[in-house]
C-alpha cells in the first residue's frame, strides 16, 4: 500500500470539516492505522492535503503522544503510570513485564510483537492498575491478569458502575451499550422533540432554572454559556463536545459515550438548536478508541432515524455531527486548546479575549460543552427544571457521575446528587478504605484539585461547597489515599503528570512544571537524601509564581497540589527530606 | 479614541488598540519578548504582565484591549513581581552563556534582567539540554538552548515571508525550535528572524564572533539594493580594524519605517554590502599610472573646457543631489548629452519589498529629466566619432560592448573618465580613473519607486584619496570657472528643491529620518 491509495479516504475525511487544516489529526490517524507510523513522506503528504508546511505537520505529530514517527511492534501495550494507578501498584507493572518479556518501556520485543510504553492517565482508574493493549483497556493488572494479558488473553474489565440513575446512569446496565431502539423505548428523544418546538430562549430559561452547571470541571452555568452566543452573527455557529476526558481520577464520560451515547446526542441536538448551530463536533480523546466507535455508531443510527441531518423530524432544523479523535494530550481538555487541536494544530490554549462564544472554532461563535453536562439536558426537558434542580443543591441541580479511585474497597462510577458528601462517597458508595486502613487524604475533583485531609471529608461535592472548603469539585474524580501513602511520592507523581502534559506555550508553566518536577524527583530519589528543607520553600515560591500568569489555568492546576500537599502534610515532607524515609519505605504496604 | 490611565497618566488610544501600544504613546516601555508590532499576538512569553485595577489577575499588556476608564499599573509591586517571576522562569533553562553569545549587549533577556529581574538565582536542577550551533541556512544559526520559544520567528515565516519553515516541536519544556529535517532556511527574507529574535537563539552566521556589539557604531541610511529604498542602520567599526580584516561595515539592519519597509528588509540587501570594503578604487589613475587629484581635476577641467561634444553616462545609483549637479554642470553649462541609466541590471522582484529595479534612485533621475538619453546610443556615438568626451559614473561598459570595441572607444575619445567606487573592467580603458565614495560614505537622497525622498546619511568618511561624487562635481565646476554656490549636499538639495516642483519646500530637516513623499 502506498499513500496515494489513501487519497479517496483522505478526501472523504477532509470534506467533513469546514476548514481543510482541521483534517490534520484524522489524516495522521489514517496514515498511522495504515502504515503503523507516520513517515516523513506521510507528513509531507498530509501537509499538502491540508495546505500547510511540513514543519507545521511535524509540530502536530510531535505534540501528541500517540503518533509514532518510527515503526513499532505489531501491538502496543500502554501502561498507565499516573497517581490513581500508582496508588494501586502500577510501579510493579513495568517490572513484572520486564521479568516476563525482557523489555523496558520504550522497547519492543525482539520478535517485533509488542512495544511497551509508559503513559500518563488513561482515565480508567476504576480498573487500576491498568494498561491499554492496542485499543482495549485491561485491568486491574494483578500478577494473574498480567500473565493472562501477556499470554494473549484479554478480559473485559468488570468494575462497579452505578446503574440506578436517577439521571445519567439509568442506561448503563448493558456493557455493550444502549442503542437507538432501546433508547427510544426508554423515552429517548422526547426531550429533543419537545425542544424543537420550543424557542431557544425558553430552553435557555428552563435549563437555567435547573441550575445545570458545566460538569467538565469549571462549573459554569450551562444556560448562561449558551446565552453568550451572539444572535446577530452572520457566521456559522458551532457546538463542540468536550469528550477529551483526561483529568487523572476521572472516568465518567467514557461510560456515557460507550453505554448511553444517544443521551449525549439528544443533549447535543437540544444545545445546537438552542444556539443556532448546524454543525457539531465531538472531540474524543485519542485513547478512547471504543468510545469513538460507539459514538460513531450512535451518530449513524441517528442519521438513519432522522434525528440528525437535514430537517430533523420535520422541524426544519438541520444538524450534522462529526466525531473527531484526539491523539494524546491532556491539555486538549481545556476548551480553547481543544479548539486549536480541532483546527488541526497543537493543543495550545487560545488567548482570551476573544472568548469562544464570540470567536471560537474557525473564528466563529462556538460553545464547548462537556459530555456529562449535555447528557443531563434531555432529563431536564423531559422531567422539568424543578425536578432536576430538586435533586441537587440550591445552586447546582442534578447528579454527577462521581469517579472514586485509589485506596477504596470498591473503585467505580457512582451517580449521586451533587450535594452528596465526600464521606458518603467514600464510606457508603465505595465501601470504605481498603483493608480497614485509616484514611489519610482525598483529592475530591481530579488531580488538579487541592487535597483534603481525612477530617475534611464531610464537605458536600457541589461546586460551591468545595470551593468554600478550599478545593474544587473539578471533574468529579475522587482519589482516595490511605495511611500507607507517601505524600511526597504522591506529589512527585502529580508533578510528573503536569510536567509531561504542559503544552509549553507560556513560559511560567513550561518552565515551572519541569522545575517543580525536577526538585521533587531529587527529593524522592531512591538514592537517598538529595533534598533540602529549602526545597520546600522553593517549591512553594515556584508554585506561587506560576499562579495566574498564563493563558489557561493549567499552570494554576499544577501549582495547587504543590501548595496543598505541602501545607497539609508539611511534617511528612520535612521528615522525608531529613531522614530520606517515608511511610512507604518504613511500613509494610500490601 | 478611548481614554485610560497608565501609571497615573491619562492617555487616549484608538479603539481596538492594546495597553502595550497605549503605554508606548506615553513613553512607557513595557518589556516584551513574544510581542512584535509586525506580527500576530502570541501572548506566550508573559513578560508584559500589568496590573489592571478591578482585575484580580495580572494581565498581559499585548493582548489587553484598551477600555474607557481603565486604570493600569505597569510598575507597581504586583506587576513587578509578576515580571520577576516570568523572567526567572525564562532563565531557568537558559544556558546563561552570555560570554560566548553574539547577542550579548543587545539581548532582551540580559536587558530586562538588569531592568526588572535582579533576583538571586535559585534554579539548582539540571538544565534541559538541546542542540547548539545548528546552521539553518546560509545566514542563520540556531541555538536551541538559548531559545525562549517566543515564536516570533515562527510567526514571521508564517505571516511575513509566508514560507513556513519554522516549527516548535514537542511540548512542555521539551519543546524546541527548529526546521523540519532537510528544510533549509533560505527564503529571501530569512535574515529578519535574526533581528526579531529577542535572545541569542538565532544569530547571523556571517557576523558570528566577529565583534562584540558594543564596539559597533550605527548610522541611519537607506539600502541601495533596489528602488524600494528600505530604511537601514549601518553597523560599522572604524577603530578596531582587527575585528573584521579591516572591513568597516559589519552588518546592515532594517530601520523601522512604517511607510516603506516596516521592520523588514530582504537578504539580498542585507548581505550585499561587501563591495563597500572590497576591491575599492583607492587611487586616481591616469592612463594606467597612479596620479593625483589635482592633476586629474586640472587635466579633466581643461579638456572639458575645450571640447564640445560631451557625453555623460551617469547612473541611478547616484544621489539626487549628484544627478542634479551633473545636469546643471554637464547638460546646462556644457551642453553635454546626459544619460542616467540603471547601473545594475534588473533582477527578480517580488510582491513584498524587493523590486526588479535594483537601483535606488531611478525615480530621482527621471524626476530630473535624465531618463531621456540612452546610454547605448552614447557609446555608439563615441565609437562612431560623434563624441569627443565621455564620462562614465560607475557603469561597466563591457556589459554593452566587448573589450575590443572598448579599446577602440578609448582611442577615439579625447577624454574618457571613469569615476566609481570599485574596480571595473571599464576602468582599465578609461583615460582617467577617479575613486569615489560609496553611498554610506556620503550624504544625499534617493527617491524610491513610490516617490519618497529619503536621506542616505553618511555613516563614515570616504576612504583616503577618494571623494564624494558631489564634491568632485563641484570642483569640476570650479575648474571650469563656473562655480556653483553650494558647499555641501544639504545646500545642493535646497537648490534642487528651488528648481524642481516635486521637491519644492523640502529640506533635509523636513525629510528627517523617515523620508518625505514628493508631490505627484
Amino acid at each position: 500500500m502506498n499513500l496515494s491509495d489513501l487519497e479517496p479516504k483522505a478526501k472523504e475525511i477532509i470534506q467533513r470539516y469546514d476548514q481543510r487544516r482541521a483534517a490534520t489529526l484524522p489524516l495522521l490517524w489514517l496514515v498511522q492505522e495504515s502504515f503503523g507510523y507516520v513517515s516523513p513522506e506521510a507528513e509531507r503528504w498530509v501537509g499538502g492535503l491540508v495546505g500547510t508546511t511540513v514543519s507545521h505537520v511535524r509540530e502536530v505529530v510531535s505534540f501528541y503522544t500517540m503518533y509514532r514517527t518510527a515503526p513499532a511492534g505489531r501491538r502496543e501495550l500502554r501502561v498507565c503510570m499516573s497517581l490513581p494507578c500508582l496508588l494501586r501498584g502500577a510501579n510493579d507493572v513495568p517490572h513484572e513485564i520486564e521479568k516476563r518479556l525482557s523489555i523496558r518501556p520504550g522497547e519492543t520485543t525482539p520478535d517485533g510483537e509488542l512495544t511497551l510504553t509508559e503513559v500518563e492517565c488513561l482515565c480508567s482508574c476504576e480498573i487500576a492498575p491498568m494498561a491499554q493493549l492496542d485499543e482495549q483497556f485491561v485491568g486491574p493488572l494483578d500478577k494473574g491478569a498480567l500473565d493472562d494479558l501477556l499470554g494473549g488473553l484479554t478480559r473485559e474489565p468488570e468494575p462497579f458502575i452505578t446503574t440506578d440513575g436517577p439521571i445519567l446512569s439509568t442506561r448503563f446496565k448493558d456493557p455493550g451499550g444502549t442503542w437507538f431502539d432501546a433508547y427510544v423505548k426508554d423515552g429517548g428523544y422526547t426531550a429533543a422533540k419537545k425542544a424543537l418546538s420550543m424557542t431557544p430562549a425558553a430552553i435557555i430559561e428552563e435549563v437555567g432554572k435547573a441550575n445545570l452547571r458545566g460538569l467538565g470541571g469549571a462549573g459554569f452555568p450551562a444556560a448562561r454559556k449558551w446565552s453568550f452566543i451572539p444572535k446577530d452573527s452572520p457566521k456559522p455557529k458551532y457546538l463542540v463536545v468536550n469528550a477529551d476526558e483526561g483529568e487523572p481520577g476521572t472516568f465518567k464520560d467514557r461510560y456515557i459515550l460507550e453505554r448511553d451515547p444517544h443521551a449525549l446526542l439528544e443533549g447535543m441536538i437540544v444545545a445546537a438548536y438552542t444556539i443556532g448551530s448546524h454543525k457539531a463536533y465531538v472531540y474524543i480523546r485519542g485513547e478512547y478508541f471504543r468510545s469513538a466507535k460507539r459514538m460513531g455508531r450512535a451518530v449513524e443510527e441517528a442519521y438513519a432515524k432522522g434525528w440528525l441531518g437535514k430537517n430533523i423530524q420535520g422541524s426544519g432544523f438541520d444538524l450534522d455531527v462529526v466525531i473527531h479523535r484526539g491523539a494524546g494530550a491532556y491539555i486538549c481538555g481545556e476548551e480553547t486548546a481543544l479548539l486549536s487541536s480541532l483546527e488541526g494544530g497543537k493543543g495550545f490554549p487560545k488567548l482570551k479575549p476573544p472568548f469562544p462564544a464570540i470567536s471560537g472554532l474557525f473564528q466563529c461563535p462556538t460553545i464547548v460543552n462537556n459530555v456529562e453536562t449535555l447528557s443531563c439536558v434531555p432529563y431536564i426537558l423531559r422531567h422539568g427544571a424543578e425536578k432536576f434542580g430538586s435533586i441537587g443543591t440550591p445552586k447546582q441541580g442534578g447528579t454527577r457521575l462521581f469517579c472514586v479511585s485509589g485506596h477504596v474497597n470498591r473503585p467505580g462510577v457512582y451517580e449521586a446528587s451533587v450535594g452528596v458528601t465526600l464521606r458518603e462517597l467514600i464510606e457508603k458508595h465505595a465501601q470504605g478504605v481498603r483493608g480497614g486502613r485509616k484514611l489519610k487524604a482525598v483529592i475530591p475533583g481530579g488531580i488538579s484539585a487541592k487535597i483534603l485531609t481525612a477530617d475534611e471529608i464531610d464537605v458536600r461535592m457541589d461546586f460551591d461547597s468545595l470551593i468554600a472548603a478550599g478545593s474544587m469539585a473539578g471533574s468529579g474524580g475522587v482519589i482516595v489515599m490511605d495511611e500507607t501513602t507517601c505524600m511526597v511520592d504522591a506529589l512527585e507523581s502529580a508533578s510528573n503528570f503536569f510536567h509531561h502534559e504542559s503544552c509549553g506555550q507560556c513560559s511560567p508553566c513550561r518552565e515551572g512544571t519541569g522545575w517543580i518536577h525536577r526538585i521533587l524527583r531529587r527529593v524522592t530519589d531512591a538514592k537517598g537524601q538529595m533534598g533540602k528543607l529549602q526545597d520546600l520553600e522553593d517549591l512553594l515560591a515556584i508554585a506561587s509564581d506560576m499562579e495566574g500568569k498564563t493563558i489557561c489555568v493549567f499552570a494554576d492546576a499544577a501549582a495547587w497540589p504543590v501548595q496543598s500537599y505541602i501545607a497539609k502534610f508539611r511534617g511528612e515532607f520535612e521528615e522525608h527530606i531529613r531522614t530520606g524515609k517515608c511511610v512507604r519505605t518504613s511500613e509494610a504496604v500490601a | 479614541m478611548i481614554k485610560l490611565t497608565i501609571d497615573g497618566r491619562e492617555v487616549e488610544s484608538p479603539e481596538g488598540s492594546t495597553v502595550i501600544q497605549a503605554a508606548e504613546k506615553l513613553g512607557i516601555f513595557i518589556p516584551r519578548y513574544c510581542y512584535h508590532p509586525g506580527l500576530s499576538i502570541a501572548g506566550n512569553c508573559r513578560i508584559c504582565l500589568i496590573d489592571v485595577e478591578k482585575n484580580p489577575k495580572l494581565q498581559i499588556a499585548c493582548n489587553t484591549p484598551v477600555a474607557p476608564g481603565m486604570v493600569v499599573h505597569t510598575m507597581n509591586e504586583k506587576a513587578e513581581d509578576g515580571r520577576r517571576a516570568v523572567l526567572e522562569f525564562l532563565l531557568a533553562n537558559h544556558p546563561l552563556d552570555c560570554p560566548v553569545c553574539d547577542q550579548s549587549g543587545e539581548c532582551d533577556l540580559q536587558n530586562f534582567y538588569m531592568n526588572f529581574g535582579l533576583y538571586d538565582p535559585r534554579f539548582r536542577e539540571q538544565k534541559v539540554k538541546k542542540k547548539k550551533a545548528v546552521a539553518l541556512g546560509p545566514h542563520v544559526m540556531l541555538d536551541q538552548e538559548r531559545c525562549i520559544l517566543c515564536s516570533r520567528c515562527v510567526r514571521f515565516s508564517d505571516e511575513i515571508s509566508k514560507t513556513g519553515e519554522f516549527g516548535i516541536f514537542n511540548r512542555g519544556d521539551r519543546a524546541e525550535l527548529g526546521l523540519y529535517p532537510g528544510v533549509v532556511l533560505d527564503n529571501p527574507y530569512s535574515g529578519n528572524v535574526i533581528d526579531i529574535c529577542p535572545v541569542g537563539a538565532l544569530t547571523e552566521r556571517e557576523f558570528r564572533f566577529k565583534a562584540r556589539v558594543w564596539y559597533l557604531s550605527s548610522a541611519p541610511s537607506v539600502c541601495n539594493g533596489c528602488s524600494t529604498g528600505c530604511n537601514i542602520d549601518v553597523h560599522f567599526v572604524l577603530d578596531r580594524p582587527h575585528l573584521n580584516d579591516g572591513a568597516r561595515v559589519l552588518r546592515l539592519k532594517p530601520r523601522v519605517n512604517p511607510d516603506v519597509n516596516e521592520w523588514w528588509m530582504c537578504d539580498e540587501g542585507r548581505f550585499g554590502f561587501h563591495w563597500i570594503d572590497r576591491e575599492r578604487l583607492t587611487k586616481v589613475r591616469h592612463r594606467g599610472a597612479d596620479s593625483k587629484w589635482d592633476a586629474a581635476l586640472s587635466g579633466i577641467g581643461a579638456d572639458l573646457a575645450k571640447l564640445t561634444k560631451i557625453g555623460v553616462i551617469a547612473s541611478s545609483q547616484l544621489t539626487t543631489e549628484e544627478l542634479f549637479l551633473i545636469r546643471e554642470i554637464f547638460q546646462s553649462k556644457l551642453g553635454a548629452r546626459v544619460a542616467a541609466p540603471a547601473l545594475k541590471p534588473a533582477g527578480k522582484g517580488d510582491d513584498f519589498l524587493l523590486e526588479a529595479d535594483r537601483n535606488p534612485n531611478t525615480r530621482g533621475a527621471k524626476l530630473l529629466g535624465l531618463d531621456g538619453t540612452d546610454a547605448a546610443s552614447l557609446v555608439t556615438d563615441a565609437l562612431e566619432g560623434r563624441l569627443e568626451a565621455l564620462w562614465v559614473f560607475g557603469h561597466d561598459l563591457t556589459s554593452m560592448v566587448d573589450a575590443k570595441k572598448l579599446q577602440e572607444l578609448s582611442q577615439k575619445l579625447r577624454l574618457f573618465v571613469f569615476s566609481g567606487t570599485n574596480e571595473s573592467p571599464t576602468a582599465s580603458f578609461a583615460h582617467w580613473v577617479l575613486p569615489t565614495a560609496a553611498y554610506v560614505e556620503k550624504d544625499g537622497t534617493f527617491v524610491n519607486k513610490k516617490g519618497r525622498v529619503q536621506r542616505i546619511g553618511r555613516a563614515f568618511p570616504p576612504l583616503p584619496d577618494s571623494r564624494e561624487d558631489w564634491s568632485l562635481l563641484l570642483e569640476i565646476a570650479r575648474r571650469l570657472n563656473q562655480p556653483l554656490s553650494f558647499r555641501k549636499p544639504q545646500e545642493i538639495f535646497l537648490g534642487l528643491a528651488d528648481a524642481e516642483t516635486p521637491f519644492a519646500g523640502l529640506s533635509y530637516e523636513t525629510i528627517g529620518l523617515q523620508g518625505a513623499q514628493l508631490k505627484a
